[in-house]
């Protein structure tokens, strides 16, 4: 269920002892990006729903004196609303989650640099290495393309399979997919940008995704294939005239991506953008 | 699964709350797992995506879906089972079998003879803990189970050693 | 027949009480799950090979069962006029000598383990067996049944769990007719709060507030839920209440809906528990054919049902949001609260839905029919009630202990378990299951309430106990738990999916000598973040195993650790 963000009234919070005006109800992460505040976060997409699974935007919560831990993409702003984001209880277990991360996606250099970042280089855990994994070992599980694929374009192409220590993202078994609309809004909101697309020729391949191939249909004026054929007949069909020629004034490189952003705009009204 | 058997089983769980559950559950207790063939046309007949009941199919330990053998042994290893000795009777069992258990990479444990008669999976607690360690073949639970007990126990069930 | 009416309920008991106590001798064959796998049925079988179909001199009959696990299968004798004699260790080769001796207006002596003269349902209604059989030992005496008090287990072994009538006999359904035509909502929810009843589910939130919570919720559709996932293994008390007396769950359920202003219920059951399935099934179908389940109960115009709904093996699923999901055709992965249940939007298909446990349902008709003050008297301050146990492991006497909260792990483990397996010394024991800790017997004098087992690393948890002795290996044990809750994780956070497979790398790596001090840091640096960081309660108490075993038995760490 996706909860329509309804303005709240303006109110003021505290983040690391300084004031920030907020509305009511407001996540406080967004707050935090807004402002510029450094709060590391994988799993926070503002057109989804709050997840709150990678756990790494933990933050410092006053009240009255004690403090507690909570996740800042699931914190909702009230006024008065008092938080740390780099207290030495936060470095210190983001630090062990980052060095879970590096242990668990090690091809990943989204999670290195972020890693880096916040001065975690190594890990002192086992790192996993999966020959031919479909997601080159850069997988965190933070569960966006699932969601994406399935609350915000409805295609439900691919799904979490397993539980536990063996989930992994995938198609049901591990075959091409019937209904995957290849928009590529997965790879998009991949934050570790793990999953893997190709354009050849007429076909679109969803290389992570059990190598699901859907048709794409050709460009007007030029004849190359650029955007899956049934999902820009439908995103087509909404989308308004000034849309219509914008489309037409893109580059054909950048309209797959386009449409599909597009696609969450027309559904959700928020950004599609990761940061 | 025939389609007429699933409709059945469908047309048993109208109500919303615990539906696809309930449907899994009871193809499960039929057919002693749910085949690539039966979640396709559960797919089609409910409305629900193939990759949503794949990844139920997945998600819960109930379900199993590789085809099994004759005879489904479970071992219980629940806290009271194992500190009685489950996996003392595990590994009889393996020994008598010829079969080495291992969890496969959906992260299950499920391994079934090479003759197609014994199935071997492992369970968390059936709730009869005062009797561990517990063992329970095709629905029957034996109590205070121990390694020497295990070919008179198997012997019921057709195996020879 | 609809009962409507305090009459028509009389008529139903007296129906009851002939089944009950015929006027004829019956024998009872324990046929819970515990006493079929031990070879009840063939007890049940062999019996009624002897009498036959329909014998007009003895009544056979299955009920459910009275805990004493070690002891089973269990049999219970009543003649008209003397007392109720339960018979242990009964195998179908005693039956003969059972039949013969019952159709003598007798009983074998040498299998009796005790007699019960008189017997308190206390939902109103006290059994006069009779007086007699002085040679076999009064179940006061029996040291397993002396230091223990049934409130929760009052029917339970003593009454026909398919047999509605039989419940209605010893006082059921009158505290639920007591409610609804007699009581407003709020004043049950000022019971129940009054009580102290505090949720046996694990946590100890107290029942009365969540249900105020719950009715005062916005909207007009709310469900109430029972938990009977009971995921910890090694507990089995949920179990056996549901198999043993369904009806009390039931009637829980139905006073909690009408007060909260619910007219649908669930009960969410592991498919682990075939036969409580069934009985469960058989339960609600009576209780709708008179009237109890479904419109205008009682004539009142309240109108309330329940649904059963399976689960499948995931011990997550017993966490509230899981559930939750699971029972919506979902993967029991949590998702952060709030929204709770109870919240608009948060509980099931979205309506604000009251959770509670099994044996917290089962509490309810009680404390409508006795009174909170009654209630409330019965454990130590802030934690009434009794709480029934399951006392399994390297322990002499195996069952289910009912005891008033507070009492002391010592009088559980070695005054009603008689101590160690095998005359062992016993060593420690682990309450709460995954999420609870390992606690040394030198601690045993704590009283078992929820805060005492909290200040010392532990959970009261659904009210698994499990005895390890000197040949337990504490290591071993962390390494057991550790690894039921990695493989139990929903894997949606990374400190629970990842975290605890790394805790079990590394302790598996101790185990095999091949460890070292540095490690051990690791270890636990990483349980803290895990305690810290993640989810829901699966992964914030899963690390609790191996802090205590760190806390209480660091000597074998480190036998094991090179320097
Ligand atoms: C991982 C996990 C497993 C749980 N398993 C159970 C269970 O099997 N049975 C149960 O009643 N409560 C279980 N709980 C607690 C429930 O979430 C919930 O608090 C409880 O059912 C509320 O009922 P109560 O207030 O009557 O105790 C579990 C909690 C967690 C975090
Ligand atoms: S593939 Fe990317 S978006 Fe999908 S779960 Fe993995 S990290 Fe997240
Ligand atoms: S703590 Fe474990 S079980 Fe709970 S949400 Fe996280 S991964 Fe899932
Ligand atoms: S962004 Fe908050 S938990 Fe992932
Ligand atoms: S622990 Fe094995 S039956 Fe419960
Ligand atoms: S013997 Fe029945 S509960 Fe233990």
């Amino acid at each position: 269920m996706i909860q329509q963000e309804i303005p709240g009234k303006p109110i003021t919070v505290t983040i690391n002892g300084k004031e920030y005006r907020a509305n009511e109800g407001e996540i406080l992460l967004s707050v935090a990006i807004r402002e510029k505040i450094e709060i590391p976060h994988l799993c926070y997409e503002a057109s989804l729903d709050p997840y709150g699974a990678c756990r790494l935007c933990m933050v410092e919560v006053v009240r009255k004196g004690k403090r507690e831990m909570a996740t800042s993409c699931t914190l909702r702003a009230a006024d008065g609303l008092e938080v740390l984001t780099d207290t030495p209880e936060i470095v210190k277990h983001r630090s062990i989650l980052f060095e879970l991360y590096l242990a668990e996606a090690p091809k990943s250099d989204v999670i290195r640099d972020m890693a880096a970042r916040y001065g975690v280089t190594r890990t002192r855990f086992l790192k996993r290495i999966e020959q031919g994994d479909p997601l080159g070992n850069k997988c965190v599980l933070c569960g966006l393309c699932v969601r994406a694929c399935s609350e915000i374009m409805g295609a439900g192409a691919i799904n979490f399979i397993n539980r536990g220590p063996y989930t992994v993202v995938n198609t049901p078994y591990y075959a091409p997919s019937r209904d995957c609309f290849g928009c590529g809004a997965c790879v998009r909101v991949c934050p570790t940008n793990a999953i893997e697309m190709e354009d050849a020729g007429a076909e679109r391949v969803m290389k992570s995704w059990s190598g699901t191939r859907v048709p794409l249909s050709p460009c007007e004026c030029c004849g190359r294939y650029y955007a899956p054929r049934e999902l820009s007949a439908s995103v087509l069909a909404r989308l308004d005239t000034p849309l219509k020629e914008e489309i037409a004034r893109l580059c054909p490189e950048c309209r797959g991506k386009h449409i599909a952003r597009e696609e969450i705009l027309a559904k959700h009204g928020g950004s599609a953008k990761h940061a | 699964m025939d389609e007429r058997t699933l409709d059945a089983i469908i047309a048993r769980h109208d109500a919303p709350a615990g539906r696809l559950l309930g449907i899994l559950g009871e193809i499960q207790n039929q057919e002693g797992y749910v085949s690539r063939e039966t979640l396709e046309m559960l797919s089609e007949k409910v409305g629900v995506r193939i990759s949503q009941l794949y990844g139920l199919a997945t998600f819960y330990s109930y379900f199993t879906l590789r085809p099994v053998g004759d005879h489904v042994i479970t071992i219980c290893m629940g806290t009271a089972c194992h500190v009685k000795g489950a996996v003392a009777i595990l590994e009889a069992l393996e020994g008598l079998l010829g079969i080495k258990s291992d969890v496969t990479d959906d992260g299950k444990l499920s391994i079934t003879t090479i003759d197609r008669k014994f199935t071997v999976e492992i369970a968390r607690c059936f709730g009869a803990c005062s009797m561990a360690p517990v063992l329970r073949i095709d629905g029957n639970l034996y109590g205070y189970a121990t390694p020497e007990d295990l070919p008179g126990i198997l012997g019921e069930y057709g195996w020879k050693p | 027949m609809r009962i409507v009416s305090a009459a028509d309920m009389e008529k139903v008991s007296r129906s009851g009480l002939r089944k009950i106590r015929p006027e004829k001798p019956r024998i009872a064959v324990g046929l819970a799950t515990c006493g079929i796998a031990v070879g009840g049925m063939r007890v049940y079988d062999r019996i009624k090979e002897i009498i036959g179909e329909e014998n007009p001199d003895i009544e056979l009959a299955r009920v459910g069962c009275i805990g004493y696990c070690r002891e089973e299968p269990l049999v219970n004798i009543t003649i008209p006029g003397k007392p109720l004699v339960i018979l242990h260790r009964v195998t179908p080769g005693d039956a003969e000598e059972i039949v013969r001796a019952v159709e003598k207006g007798e009983v074998p002596v040498e299998k009796a383990l005790c007699r019960i003269p008189l017997w308190d349902h206390i939902t109103g209604c006290t059994q006069e067996y009779g007086a007699g059989f002085d040679g076999i030992p009064r179940y006061e005496d029996v040291p397993f049944f002396s230091h223990q008090k049934k409130v929760i287990l009052r029917n339970s072994g003593l009454i026909n769990p398919e047999q509605i009538d039989e419940y209605i006999a010893i006082g059921g359904y009158a505290a639920a007719l007591k409610a609804l035509s007699g009581m407003a909502p709020e004043a049950i929810i000022d019971e129940v709060e009054k009580s102290g009843l505090r949720g046996r589910g694990g946590a100890g939130f107290p029942t009365g507030l969540k249900w105020r919570i719950a009715r005062n919720a916005e909207g007009d559709r709310k469900f109430v839920i029972c938990n009977a996932d009971e995921g910890d293994p090694g507990a089995y008390m949920n179990r056996n209440e549901m198999e043993s007396d369904p009806h009390m769950v039931l009637e829980g359920m139905l006073i909690g809906a009408y007060a909260i202003g619910v007219s649908e219920g669930l009960i969410y059951i592991r498919a682990e528990y075939p036969l409580a399935i069934r009985r469960l099934q058989t339960a609600i179908g009576q209780a709708r054919e008179y009237g109890l389940l479904g419109k205008d109960i009682f004539g009142t115009g309240f109108s309330f049902d329940i649904g059963i709904a399976t689960g499948a093996g995931a011990f997550v699923c017993g966490e509230s949001t899981a559930l939750v999901a699971s029972i919506e055709g979902r993967t029991g992965r949590p998702h952060p609260r709030p929204p709770r249940l109870t919240d608009p939007g948060g509980g099931l298909f979205g309506y604000p839905t009251d959770l509670n446990n099994v044996e917290s349902w089962c509490n309810i008709p009680v404390i409508i029919s006795k009174g909170s003050e009654w209630y409330a008297g019965i454990g130590a301050k802030g934690n009434s009630g009794t709480k029934v146990f399951s006392l399994v492991g390297k322990v002499d006497r195996v069952g289910l202990v009912e005891v008033p909260l507070g009492t002391s792990l010592n009088t559980i483990v070695f005054t009603i378990g008689n101590g160690g397996a095998g005359n062992k010394k016993v060593k420690a024991v682990q309450t709460g299951g995954p999420s609870g800790g390992c606690i040394p017997a030198r601690l045993f004098d704590t009283p078992v309430d929820y805060e005492s087992l909290n200040r010392i690393g532990s959970i009261m948890g659904s009210g698994g106990i499990v005895v390890m002795d000197e040949d337990t290996d504490m290591v071993d044990i962390a390494r057991y738990f550790i690894n039921f809750a990695a493989s139990e994780s929903c894997g949606k956070c990374v400190p629970c999916r990842e975290g605890l497979k790394h805790t079990l790398l590394i302790l598996n790596k101790i185990l095999a000598k091949k460890a070292t001090k540095k490690d051990l840091e690791i270890l636990s640096d990483l349980t803290e973040t895990i305690v810290a960081t993640s989810l829901c309660g699966l992964g914030q108490t899963a690390p609790n195993p191996v802090l205590t075993t760190l806390a209480y038995f660091r000597d074998e760490y480190d036998a094991l650790v090179n320097p």
